[in-house]
Order: structure tokens, then C-alpha cells, then sequence
């Protein structure tokens, strides 16, 4: 009798749980407005939506919907379009000004976007010091707004970057942002009291605008009414939105989400796909596999504040050892192209092709050898070198530098096989292309934050294997990554490259405004670079996508993907 | 005649071990446990055949000119390859190796822990046996796994041997406290009075007469020991923590996953997941029967006669 009982409340239980699942499903919206919703399964849901805290990928996700900024990026050529601004900026070089003619737009809540609320951002940004948009917003001296529908800004220098990078910040209300931003100031860490500050609707003037979050299942934006898009046509595209919403899905493994849009039950998995799941969802005729070049640098960095990796041919010899063949080819299955400069090819307008390809058509042994001769030239010795007497190559045993010290052992920092298996895979390979030669390397896979920690907090660390998967289009960041004031703790500075020649044209290049000039400064910073090495260039993978067809059409491809606010903008139901 | 005089100069060992394998043997459960691990460790020996047949047979940096993705079987790669063209099968083989390494180092270590703390609180008694059992008691709590976790994530990939020493700290108190518990019966025996009285040392005692009549006990506790160190190695270098200079199953099972393969190169998600649980399988059954040979009260009718 008491074991019937138990088990029919056992059965009761999962009754209960069962009936808890379905109620969560059920719940899940699939329509808004009349019109159906779009569901995007994401692996992780956002950190924050706090937008001056959130810089990981999957809040910027769902952010990048809300908060718009003055100008943008069009899908087909990427030139800069006015999105929130009306018209092109009006430059003024007598007064190094630009000005700024504002459309005609609303807040989600109904209020209108002035002048102020674009400056109040850049004041907040500049008087906080706002990492992430410091460095866009440092130069702005004075901000003016002499109509609710103009703003003024003046420069302390010309800065090339001024378009690119500071007109694409996101702007925010400021009768949203006001209140905090006055508690803040009050308060002794007063950037840290901004960055915590917990933000539940965030107020922007997006296509969507956050309508509910349920930790752990979804997160549903439904449509502004307010959108400033709707209805017109901005850079020949019409802009809907034509959905009711989108519904972010959160699955926390890739297999879980590709299973899910296989059944239907989502329309996108916004994350790139390994090359592993493509064949099996090509056979699917209602999923599209889409392929966009990234605008990404994988590479590999040494530190150069120390010993051996403070030897410029310590780490050539490095660079010839690696097979960026076999990367590409093996390790990313053919998705992505070799890298020889730290500019991706795609950027066809800043690439520098001319530079030196250090393991460019050679084999293993081949490698191997021109690795030796430079080394050997400079002066390292082996217990057991790895070209014998009769020229035949062997295993190296017991490098030593040239002061005679036996080389220690170093490793290589790589994120871990879980949050990028590509990068994890490079590591161990290149520990083990460098142990033919008798370095005593070993790749170490750590946590993405700690590894930053490591590498850009505390600096302590021998070389690593990152990558930038959203560079920009402009090419300051070649400066700001190998620029010697950048070599600070968490500076953009990783490598401690520091080269005097390097720092002079780098600031002339970001000063420079005649667009021919600069690109002629910008090919002699990556000439420099790839000749000093502080980073090896290695790959820039290609993304693909999957989306599935049968419910919306419109899909716009981009550089960094089908993920995009055009695309959400002008997807139809069929 | 001559057979029983040449039987009586056996030694004592001997003798002891002969009639323990008979009862062991006759245990269906130990013979196929024995033949497995047979199997297993002639996996292990003969892992390091195929890199010197071929350098595209190493499991680590070994691929095939000719092959640039994941193909099945074929004769010139057994179990097919993976997704950048290594040999499964030479993988197959070097993960024998580690699991075999992992296994018995860990369960050694941690038997080695076990039974000297066990040995010392039971025969101690008093202080040194609350706080030795206590701290037993904090350790046994701790979910091995998620420490483990913990200190990867913090501390960045932990190298092989690492994880072997952590599982073995993690693993010992429950062996010591049935090794204590064994030391507080012998200790109450006539022959530790005597050899007390004789004028033994404790080191003596401890060493001389109480370790030899524990050690069956923890010989039998390091079967069970090897499984659990062997699965969290495998879980562990599944969920992406484990050594990646190293080729183990577990490290196996992870590519498959992370590549995108787990459901469609069954020929490379199998192998491992057998032999993971198969060499864990052995390892249990051999305790088992051990068990049998150790605890007469476990032996079925004719073979306690």
C-alpha cells in the first residue's frame, strides 16, 4: 500500500513538472500586433542591460535593437549612413567642428529625440571616463546645441576617427539616465556606481523595445510604435519592421539551439556554426547556410616585456614555425582565409599585402630549417640541435638562449575548447609545431575572463592565442593596439610593443584627413608590425549562419553576419 | 607424496594468493573483469605502434596528407578519422594509455592517503582520530567534480597530472575511514597486545602488524577507486577542463562535440563512449569478485566449502 502511494505521487510529481515545461512553452509569444514574432535562439542571455556596462556579445545582441546611434553602417557597400542624424555631418576646419542635423524621432516612451539627450551621452561618456567609448569621445572639447534638432561639435585636433568611431556611439535618454547619473556623482566610485547601476527598460529609439524578460527562458522585444524607420527608405532600403518582435531563446549549447531550428521552433541561431553541423542542415531545404566574411584578426601575441619573447627572432622563428595552412585548412575546415598582416584581407581599402610571409609555401621541413637558421644566426644553441650534421632534421632537445641559459619553459594562453574550439585547437597545435624545435611550450586553454585578467589586467603571462571577431572598419585600432602609451594595465597594448618610429606615425595617421595619405601611413604601421612581430597575424574565420526560410524572408547579409538591424528592419512574413 | 612437500615450501603468500585466485576465477564476474582489463592494457602497450608506422598515426599532430575532414572507417584508417584527418584509431589507442595512467596513479595516491590516515586515527584513537576523521568528513562532502571545475576555470587548464593529485585528495576519506575502522578490531587483537607489550614502537605496529592485515581491504577499495578517477577525468576533459596536450577519451568525446559531429560520426562518438564505460565496467567487476575472495560471508555455497 505505501509503495503504491509513493509511486502514484512520484507519478503526480512528474505530472506536475511536466505540466510546469508545457506552461513555460505555451507561454512563450508568437505573435504581437497581429504580425508573428521572430525567434532567435542565442546561447547565453545578456549580462546587463546597462549599456555602458555591457560589452559581451549577447547583450550587445539585444541592445544593439534598442539604443541607435547617429550614424551607421549600410550592409551593401558599409559606408556610414545618417540614421539618427538627418543628412551627412557639416565640417567646419576653421573651428574643427562638425555639425550634426538630427531627424525627427521618438523615444520607445513617446518622447521626442532633442539635441540634448545626444549631448548629455557625450557628456556622461566623457565625464565618467566610460571605457568602452572614452578613447571615441576623449577629443570632443565642446558640445553645442543651439536647436533641439542640431548639435555642434568641436574638436581639439582633427581625428580621423571622429565619423567612424564617435558618431557610432549608441545614444540614450537622458530623462532615463539623468537621476543615475546624479546618484553617481555623488557616490565615491562614481564610474563603478554608473556601470552597476541595474537597468530594467532600457529606453531607446530602436526598432524593438523590451517588453519582458523571463531569466533563464526568453527575452521578448516587441516593436516600437515609435521607430523613426518606419515606413521610410534610408540608404534605398525600406524599412519595416514588417514582425510583430523577436523572441530571444536562450539554450546554452549550440547543439540544443541546432536541434530546435531543425524542428522549427526557432528562425536563426545568432552564433556561428562549426563547420561540423553544415552538411547535416544543408540537407534541410527549409534551412540557409549563410557565409559572411567577418571583419576578425585571430593572432597569436607574446609578451614582449620579458625574456626570450623580447627577441624579435625568437618570435620570427616562431612565425615560420607555424602552419597557417593547416589552420586554415584543417583547423577551421576551409572557413576562413590566412592572415599575414594584422588587417583583415577583406578590407580591401586598408590591408597592407605587401609584407613578409614568413611560412608562406613551405613544408615541415622547410620550416623547420629556415626556423634554425635564424635562431641559429642568432645566436641559440641545443643540447641537440634539430637539424643534424648531415642537414637531416631530428627532434630538438635543450634550446638555450644566446646568453647560454636554458630556455624555460612558457606557455601559450588560449581560451578553452568550450567558448572557441578553434582557438583551443591552434594553441595545442603550435605547442606542439614548437616542440619539434625544442621549445619547451605548452598551450593552456583558461577562462575567458580570467585569461584577460592575466593578460591585460595583470600582464603577467609568456603568449596567447586571441582574437578580435568585430574589428572595425576604420583601421585605428592598429594603432591603438600597438601604440606605447596603450601599454598600460587594461590597455589595448596587450604585447607591450613599444617602437618609438611605430608611435610617431601612428599619431600622424589618426590626424591625417586626406584619406590617401593615411592609408599610406596605415601600410607603414602594418609593415612595422608584421616585421617586429609582437603579434603573429593567423587566421580570420569566416562566419556561417543558419537561418530557416519557410516563415520570413529578407535576410540581409552583412559583414558581420544576417544578424543586423537592416535585417530585422526588413525581414517579411511569408 | 612429493607434490604436497613441494606444495608445503611454497610461501605463505603464495599459497594465500593461489587458493584468493581460484575463488576469484571462479567468479563469472572476475573473469570477465580480468579478460577486459586484459584487453585494455594490451590497447594501452600497443599505443605506441602506429606513429611509428606512420607519422600520420599520431593521435596528437598526425593527419592524413590525403584527408582533410572527418571520413568513416576505411583500411587505412580503422575507425576513420577526425574532423582535421587524425587517426580515431591511434587516439583510441593513446586514450587506453591515459585512462590506465590516470586511473591507477590517482587510485594509488589516494589508497596510499586512505589507508595511512586510517591506519594512524584508528590506531591512535583519541585527538589525532577526531580531527583526522573530521577533516575525512569536510573532504568527503566536497563534490569532487565541481572543485575540480572551480580550480580550472580559475587557475586555467589544469595539466594531467594535476588533476590526478586533485582526485586523489579528494578520493581518500572514504577509504580511510573503512581502513579505520579495520584498525580499531585489529587493535584490540591478543598480537597488538603482545607485540605492545614486547616493546614495539607504534611506527612498528602500525607498519609491521596492522598495514599487512589492511591492505587486502585497500587493494580491493582501489578498484573502485580507478572507475571514479577514470570518469572524472573523461567528464572532466568533456566539459572542456581536461589536459589539452593529452589524447584521452574524454578529450575524444569533446572534439566530437565541439566540432559539430556528435550526431552524425558515430564511427568517432562510439569508441570512446564504450571503452570509457567498459574499462570502468572491468574495473568494478574485478573489485567485486575481490570483494568475494576477501569477505567469505559473500561466497556462495561450494566455493566457501
Amino acid at each position: 500500500m505505501g509503495y503504491g502511494s509513493s509511486r502514484s505521487f512520484s507519478g503526480c510529481g512528474f505530472l506536475r513538472f511536466a505540466l510546469i515545461i508545457l506552461v513555460v512553452f505555451l507561454a512563450l509569444p508568437a505573435m504581437s500586433n497581429g504580425a508573428p514574432l521572430l525567434k532567435v535562439g542565442v546561447l547565453e542571455e545578456p549580462k546587463s542591460l546597462n549599456i555602458w556596462l555591457a560589452s559581451d556579445a549577447w547583450s550587445s545582441r539585444v541592445l544593439s535593437e534598442i539604443y541607435q546611434p547617429l550614424f551607421t553602417r549600410e550592409p551593401s557597400k558599409l559606408a556610414l549612413v545618417p540614421w539618427l542624424a538627418e543628412k551627412d555631418p557639416v565640417y567646419d576646419p576653421a573651428n574643427l567642428s562638425y555639425t550634426i542635423y538630427l531627424r525627427e524621432a521618438k523615444w520607445s516612451d513617446g518622447t521626442p529625440f532633442t539635441s540634448s539627450d545626444v549631448a548629455f551621452t557625450a557628456r556622461l561618456v566623457k565625464e565618467f571616463r566610460v571605457p568602452r567609448f572614452l578613447s571615441n569621445w576623449s577629443f570632443v572639447k565642446e558640445i553645442a546645441t543651439p536647436d533641439p534638432r542640431t548639435v555642434i561639435f568641436y574638436l581639439e585636433e582633427p581625428m580621423a576617427t571622429f565619423l567612424t568611431r564617435t558618431l557610432t556611439t549608441p545614444i540614450v535618454q537622458e530623462k532615463q539616465w539623468k537621476p543615475i547619473v546624479e546618484y553617481a556623482r555623488k557616490k565615491e566610485k562614481s564610474l563603478a556606481a554608473l556601470l552597476n547601476q541595474k537597468v530594467d527598460y532600457p529606453v531607446g529609439t530602436g526598432p524593438f523595445r523590451l517588453k519582458e524578460w523571463r531569466q533563464g527562458a526568453y527575452i521578448f522585444l516587441e516593436t516600437n510604435p515609435n521607430f523613426f524607420g518606419t515606413g521610410k527608405r534610408i540608404a534605398g532600403r525600406d524599412l519595416g519592421p514588417f514582425i510583430g518582435g523577436i523572441v530571444f531563446k536562450n539554450y546554452g549549447t549550440s547543439d540544443a539551439a541546432i536541434l530546435d531550428l531543425k524542428k522549427g521552433s526557432i528562425d536563426i541561431f545568432w552564433w556561428g556554426l562549426q563547420a561540423g553541423y553544415v552538411d547535416d542542415l544543408q540537407k534541410d531545404k527549409n534551412i540557409r547556410i549563410i557565409t559572411n566574411e567577418k571583419s576578425g584578426l585571430y593572432y597569436m601575441g607574446f609578451n614582449l616585456r620579458k625574456a626570450p619573447f623580447n627577441d624579435k627572432a625568437l618570435r620570427k622563428s616562431v612565425a615560420t614555425l607555424i602552419d597557417k595552412d593547416f589552420i586554415v585548412d584543417r583547423i577551421l575546415q576551409g572557413f576562413g582565409v590566412k592572415m599575414d598582416t594584422v588587417v583583415p584581407p577583406a578590407n580591401r581599402l586598408w590591408c597592407c599585402t605587401e609584407v613578409e610571409k614568413y611560412c608562406e609555401g613551405l613544408n615541415k621541413e622547410q620550416r623547420i630549417k629556415k626556423a634554425f637558421g635564424i635562431l641559429s644566426e642568432a645566436g641559440y644553441k641545443w643540447d641537440e640541435p634539430p637539424v643534424d650534421g648531415s642537414g637531416k632534421v631530428v627532434k630538438g632537445k635543450g634550446i638555450r638562449l644566446p646568453d647560454g641559459t636554458p630556455m624555460a619553459a612558457f606557455t601559450i594562453l588560449t581560451p578553452p575548447a568550450d567558448y572557441d574550439p578553434q582557438r583551443a585547437m591552434v594553441g595545442t597545435m603550435v605547442q606542439e609545431w614548437l616542440r619539434e624545435i625544442g621549445m619547451p611550450a605548452s598551450a593552456k586553454p583558461m577562462a575567458f575572463g580570467s585569461l584577460t585578467e592575466q593578460v591585460k589586467g595583470r600582464r603577467d603571462f609568456d603568449a596567447f592565442v586571441l582574437g578580435y571577431g568585430k574589428l572595425s572598419l576604420d583601421p585605428d585600432y592598429v594603432r591603438n593596439f600597438f601604440v606605447s602609451a596603450n601599454d598600460k594595465p587594461q590597455g589595448w597594448n596587450m604585447s607591450g610593443y613599444n617602437n618609438k618610429e611605430f608611435d610617431r606615425v601612428a599619431e600622424q595617421s589618426v590626424k591625417e584627413m586626406d584619406l590617401e595619405k593615411r592609408r599610406e601611413l596605415v601600410m607603414q604601421m602594418q609593415r612595422m608590425v608584421v616585421d617586429d612581430l609582437p603579434y603573429i597575424p593567423l587566421y580570420n574565420p569566416m562566419l556561417l549562419e543558419a537561418v530557416r526560410t519557410d516563415r520570413f524572408t529578407g535576410w540581409v547579409s552583412m559583414v558581420e553576419g544576417v544578424g543586423n538591424t537592416w535585417s530585422f528592419c526588413e525581414l517579411k512574413p511569408r | 607424496m612429493k607434490g604436497d612437500k613441494e606444495i608445503r615450501h611454497r610461501p605463505h603468500w603464495f599459497e594465500q594468493f593461489l587458493e584468493g585466485w581460484s575463488v576469484f576465477w571462479q567468479n563469472p564476474l572476475g573473469k570477465i573483469g580480468v579478460t577486459l582489463l586484459g584487453i585494455f592494457a594490451l590497447m594501452a602497450f600497443s599505443s605506441f605502434i602506429p606513429p611509428l608506422v606512420n607519422p600520420m598515426y599520431h593521435p596528437m599532430t598526425g593527419v592524413d596528407p590525403e584527408i582533410y575532414s572527418s571520413v568513416g572507417p576505411s583500411a587505412r584508417h580503422w575507425l576513420g578519422t577526425d574532423f582535421m584527418g587524425r587517426d580515431i584509431f591511434s587516439q583510441l589507442l593513446a586514450g587506453a594509455r591515459i585512462a590506465f595512467m590516470v586511473g591507477v596513479s590517482a587510485a594509488f595516491m589516494s589508497i596510499f592517503l586512505g589507508t595511512a590516515f586510517g591506519m594512524i586515527a584508528g590506531y591512535m584513537g583519541g585527538f589525532v582520530d577526531t580531527l583526522l576523521m573530521r577533516l575525512a568528513d569536510v573532504i568527503m562532502v566536497l563534490p569532487t567534480l565541481l572543485v575540480v571545475l572551480i580550480l580550472a576555470s580559475l587557475f586555467g587548464q589544469l595539466n594531467i597530472w594535476t588533476i590526478v593529485l586533485i582526485i586523489a585528495l579528494f578520493r581518500w576519506p572514504g577509504v580511510s575511514r573503512v581502513i579505520r575502522s579495520q584498525a580499531l578490531t585489529l587493535k584490540q587483537r591478543p598480537f597488538i597486545e603482545a607485540a605492545r607489550v614486547a616493546g614495539a614502537s607504534h611506527i612498528r605496529i602500525i607498519f609491521r602488524h596492522i598495514m599487512p592485515n589492511v591492505l587486502p581491504l585497500a587493494f580491493l577499495y582501489m578498484t573502485f577507486r580507478v572507475t571514479a578517477a577514470i570518469i572524472i577525468e573523461a567528464a572532466l576533459a568533456f566539459l572542456g577542463f581536461g589536459d589539452p596536450g593529452t589524447v584521452s577519451w574524454g578529450m575524444m568525446l569533446q572534439w566530437v562535440w565541439k566540432t559539430g559531429h556528435m550526431f552524425k560520426a558515430l564511427y568517432w562518438l562510439l569508441p570512446p563512449g564504450i571503452c570509457i564505460s567498459l574499462i570502468t565496467l572491468s574495473f568494478y567487476m574485478i573489485g567485486r569478485a575481490m570483494d568475494e575472495v576477501l569477505d567469505p560471508r559473500l561466497r556462495r555455497e561450494e566455493t566457501a566449502r
